[in-house]
């Protein structure tokens, strides 16, 4: 570890997106603004009733003043909710220094070279910002140590989909929360699985009992909450695997990519490895649909939930090819739609219970 | 239906015209543009592009493909009374009440079969995401070849080569569906007559700024938006130009758009596209004219037509719905500084994260100028949520709270 | 042995008994009121009574409904969705989608070949096309809600209304009466707005209707106008249960059955 590595100042970010490596070689600790608390009731007041609940909560938290001291905010531009937040934020907390960063929508070549450029300007400001200014030894460095977690939280998911993790899909969400809210400079020791433990009330003995519930697969917009997993499973559904953007997204490994240019390396990397909503493939209009059944698939559930905020475009245009999809595959899907708020969960509660048991009856 | 609209529609005028050369205006030679098209896009044979707003239309047609935005179909049927079945058609198939009309009407009718078979699709990352994802659905469903433009946020140096490199491989891939070499004498000659159209309009808006205007309430209702589409073609120089004639003319005689003009007025983004009685209630009871939408702007430099890909590439990316509200509130300021509005109309069209998104910062933005602002919730497309009553309440009280301030144009 | 199904839902708590054959004996609806365990005594009580069974010869209970954590003495809580499903199944068999309309929520359910669960939806975040909605209109029309079903049957169509939301239907229907439109053309505008609605839920689940046996159920199901207008909607006849308003706590009632009758 970097001497002095734990009074590096906090850098916040909001997408899985970010280049998170970047910001760990210009001396920053790259910190996740995550939506948690209440439903959003501030927002309203700079952005539309209408749109995206978690880019509203995340500005509820900013207005709230509820953050830790931040050296800046690093925004991606990945869709109208996502650029409309750095333009609310400013006016919000104006002294603030926000940057929204290009992210384009496809890996093309060309893009590539595009977000490479915008990575480079990105790495003129950590001086301004109390930071380092960044020697490209510094980035491999900073690459080298994104893959060693990214492959520890690789080797969690997959003992997640065994069903042999302690404490299940809720405790690996604790830790990846960890190491994104501040815990980056000894995140390899917050993701050792030794460190896993069941939760309180499996503690007392049957610890190493294999996970039970009907496996689903979960996608959808943000689930930050350990607790929502345990909702999942109170409900008899134990989600195996996940495609959501604050779960097996974050720390995801970054593409291969062999680009002599570390710049040009984490550009590819990003923007070449696991799509999310507003990544779009020209050659596969609709790809989404494959990509849920194929994930659903392989993880071996029997059936998928869509957790969507209301209002996320990206999702509602795509939900249709979908279910199309999912219904052709013979996979049932269950969308649940709200603000993201472990609140609005709980009030689907039915749903979960009638689809768990609409599961198990087939 | 909708290709037989289009061609009974260009018929009427067509036949109007002849009969009656006098009776003849800017609007009907307009319509009568964009009939034709209509009729084009839905004749069988022709490359055909369906398109996201910041698509390079002049491009296009300089290279031989009919091309249009997506969000027009939904603007038409809404126009026709006729975007129920369509909007029905795509909720009942899952797509969101929740998400933008003109796209939810767009897809459904293409799941209806009212929309014509394209032979690509150019999706653009901006204005909105939600029409990157409609395109991509038409797409989808039509199973055809789509292609991505993707808008960088600002005018970087980085950013125009990234646009303009995609500009001119999607100049090489249209000119290839439309059985030809990619010819750059055509293409400059499509934006030689671009250039033309532009510096036309620039004198049109010139016109509708004099005090009293000469525009009335319906004279450049989607002007700005759809004019585009005319661009790189002698339809569009001759629309603007018989606009600009039109409004000059009535500037030389004295007359205004709205007789006994009395407060003017900002349109924000698009217009109610169903039919619907406000326009006529601000000109008739309150002497109220839209002097300007947000639309009718030209934020873009004349482009250099032997090298025209740089240029339009800053032409998308300049577009103040492109880039951070800031931007966008800025000009809208200018706007309403230039035009000497009285208050601002911004109808925050349901479903709009793009455009309504910023409903808060615009009211922030203009609070400072002293100039009200009156946001209307409606949908601009689906007349099933229009709520007549209220919304001349709301505009009513918004015109007496003018009425009671010193007029911008005094 | 007797088998106990209570349907707690937000407007009213049902109750159905059935002996160990699955026949039913007795049930009741009773308001819910603001104190659900009340209404769950009552309709327990009501019930036994109506048999002449002792509590202590009920079997199991199944509880379901959006109360049914609350029913004391449950062997266990079986959603809605399930027990809906359950209940339908005996009482109209062969059906392949189900649409139950309550007081304060719908959903539909579609079935498999075999009568199981295939796919469902739920709409209970508004008001919007539910009993409560129709209430709010009776109220707007000065007419009872029971007589809204012979109401449509003497209307003529032509009244439509274009909002669903219950506080932007009610001023239009106030306006439609004072433009002078009949009473009777009012309701078959309403009936057909509901239909309309929950044909956008109903074909989210089920995109092909085309030779689909369908059901309905839920209170909303007593109003012939409701049913003639979701016939007319859907393209297809509807069946109607004789008791549609119990037909989850009679699914819950099979079920303990099924599980507990040894």
């Amino acid at each position: 570890m970097v001497r002095g590595m734990m009074d590096r100042a906090l850098v916040g970010f909001a997408c899985v997106y970010t280049p998170l490596p970047l910001l760990d070689a210009a001396g920053f600790v790259p910190w996740r603004i995550l939506p948690v608390g209440d439903a959003p009731d501030q927002a309203g007041r700079l952005l539309h009733d209408n749109l995206c609940p978690h880019v509203k909560r995340l500005l509820d938290r900013a207005m709230a003043a509820d953050l830790p001291p931040l050296a800046g905010i690093v925004f991606m531009n990945s869709c109208d909710a996502m650029r409309r937040l750095p333009d609310a934020w400013r006016v919000a907390r104006p002294s603030d220094r926000v940057i929204l960063v290009d992210l384009p929508a496809s890996a093309a070549d060309d893009a590539v070279e595009y977000f490479a450029a915008e990575l480079r300007a990105l790495a003129v400001n950590p001086a301004d910002w109390g930071g380092t200014s960044i020697r490209d030894a510094d980035l491999e460095d900073a690459l080298r140590r994104y893959d060693g977690l990214a492959s520890s939280a690789a080797g969690l998911r997959a003992q997640l989909a065994r069903g042999e993790l302690p404490g299940g899909a809720a405790a690996l969400q604790a830790a990846i929360n960890d190491v994104t809210a501040g815990g980056w400079p000894d995140g390899a020791a917050r993701l050792a699985a030794s460190s896993f433990v069941a939760p309180a009330a499996s503690a007392a003995g049957d610890a190493a009992r294999p996970a039970s519930g009907v496996p689903v697969f979960v996608f959808g917009n943000v689930l930050p909450e350990p607790e929502a997993f345990a909702l999942f499973e109170s409900c008899g559904a134990r989600v195996v695997a996940d495609d959501v953007c604050t779960g097996s997204r974050v720390l995801a490994p970054l593409a291969p990519a062999t680009d002599a240019d570390p710049y040009v390396r984490l550009a590819r990397g990003l923007l070449g490895r696991a799509p999310c909503a507003r990544t779009i493939d020209p050659a596969h209009p609709g790809g989404a649909a494959t990509r849920v059944v194929d994930a659903a698939r392989s993880c071996g559930a029997r059936g998928v939930v869509a957790h969507v905020a209301k209002f996320c475009d990206p999702y509602l245009a795509r939900l249709p090819a979908i279910r199309e999809a999912l219904r052709e595959a013979g996979l049932p899907l269950l969308v649940l739609e709200g603000d993201c708020t472990r609140r609005s969960l709980g009030q689907q509660r039915t749903r979960i219970e009638a689809f768990v048991e609409m599961l198990e009856s087939r | 239906m909708i290709g037989e609209y289009f061609a009974g529609l260009a018929r009427d005028i067509e036949a109007k015209l002849a009969a009656e050369p006098a009776a003849s205006s800017a609007r009907k030679v307009f319509a009568l543009e964009v009939a034709r098209l209509g009729v084009r896009l839905y004749s069988p044979g022709r490359p055909v592009a369906w398109c996201g707003v910041l698509a390079p239309f002049d491009l296009l047609n300089g290279v031989g493909v009919t091309s249009c935005f997506a969000e027009f179909v939904g603007a038409m049927l809404a126009g026709m009374g006729a975007a129920t079945p369509p909007l029905e058609g795509a909720e009942q198939a899952g797509y969101a009440a929740d998400t933008c009309a003109y796209h939810r009407a767009v897809v459904g009718a293409a799941m209806q079969g009212m929309m014509p078979v394209p032979d690509f699709l150019v999706a653009t990352t901006t204005p909105c995401t939600g029409g990157l994802a409609a395109i991509e659905n038409l797409a989808r469903l039509f199973r055809r070849e789509l292609l991505v433009l993707q808008i960088p946020r600002a005018e970087t140096e980085a950013g125009v080569r990234f646009l303009a490199g995609q500009l001119e491989r999607l100049a090489r891939f249209a000119a290839g569906r439309a059985g030809t070499a990619l010819d750059a004498e055509r293409v400059a000659a499509a934006v030689e007559l671009s250039n033309l159209t532009r510096g036309l309009m620039v004198e049109i808006y010139d016109l509708a700024r004099k005090v009293p205007s000469p525009v009335g309430n319906r004279d450049l209702a989607n002007f700005g938006i759809v004019v585009p589409l005319l661009m790189g073609t002698q339809a569009g120089v001759d629309v603007a130009r018989a606009t600009r004639d039109e409004l000059a003319a009535r500037v030389g005689d004295g007359k205004s758009g709205v007789a006994g003009e009395r407060f003017r007025l900002l349109w924000v983004q698009n217009r109610i596209q169903f039919p619907n009685p406000l326009l006529k209630l601000l000109e008739d009871e309150y002497r109220a004219v839209i002097v300007v939408d947000e639309l009718n702007d030209v934020t873009w430099e004349p482009i250099d037509p032997a090298d025209p890909y740089p240029g339009m590439a800053r032409r998308a990316i300049g577009l103040p719905l492109n880039g951070p509200a800031e931007r966008r509130v800025a000009r809208l300021r200018q706007l309403a500084t230039e035009y000497r509005v009285d208050g601002v109309i911004h109808p925050c069209h349901w479903g709009c994260r793009q455009g309504t998104g910023i409903r808060g910062l615009v009211q922030r933005g203009f609070r400072e100028t002293g100039i009200p602002v009156l946001n209307l919730e409606v949908d601009c497309i689906d007349a099933r949520s229009f709520s007549e009553g209220q919304l001349r309440t709301r505009l009513e009280a918004f015109l007496e709270l003018i009425a009671g301030r010193p007029r911008a144009s005094a | 042995m007797r088998f106990l199904g209570i349907d707690v839902g937000s407007l009213s708590c049902d109750a159905a008994l059935l002996d160990d054959r699955g026949e039913l004996l007795a049930a009741t609806v009773v308001p819910t009121g603001a104190r659900n365990r009340e209404a769950i005594a009552r309709a327990t009580d009501e019930v036994l009574r109506a048999a002449g069974v002792c509590a202590q010869d009920v079997t199991a209970i199944v509880s379901t409904g959006y109360g049914r954590d609350r029913v004391e003495g449950r062997r266990a809580a079986v959603t809605e969705i399930t027990c809906h499903a359950r209940g339908i199944q005996a009482l109209l068999p062969g059906t392949r989608l189900l649409i139950d309309i309550g007081g304060q929520d719908s959903k539909a359910v579609r079935f498999d070949a075999q009568g199981g669960v295939a796919d469902f939806a739920m709409n209970d975040k508004c008001a919007a096309g539910t009993g409560r909605f129709l209430e709010a209109m009776a109220r707007a029309l000065e007419v009872d809600v029971s007589a809204l079903g012979g109401l449509d049957r003497e209307g003529t169509d032509g009244a439509t209304l274009s909002s669903m939301c219950t506080v932007f239907a009610e001023s239009e229907v106030v306006s439609l009466i004072a433009d002078g439109v009949a009473v009777g053309a009012i309701v078959r505008g309403l009936h057909r707005a509901i239909a309309s609605r929950t044909l956008g839920m109903v074909k989210r689940i089920a995109p092909d209707l085309s030779g689909l046996v369908v059901a309905m159920s839920g209170g909303v199901a007593h109003n012939a106008g409701v049913v003639r207008a979701l016939s007319a909607a859907l393209g297809c006849a509807v069946r109607v249960p004789p008791r549609p308003d119990i037909v989850g706590a009679f699914g819950a009632a099979l079920i303990a059955r099924e599980r507990f009758g040894g």
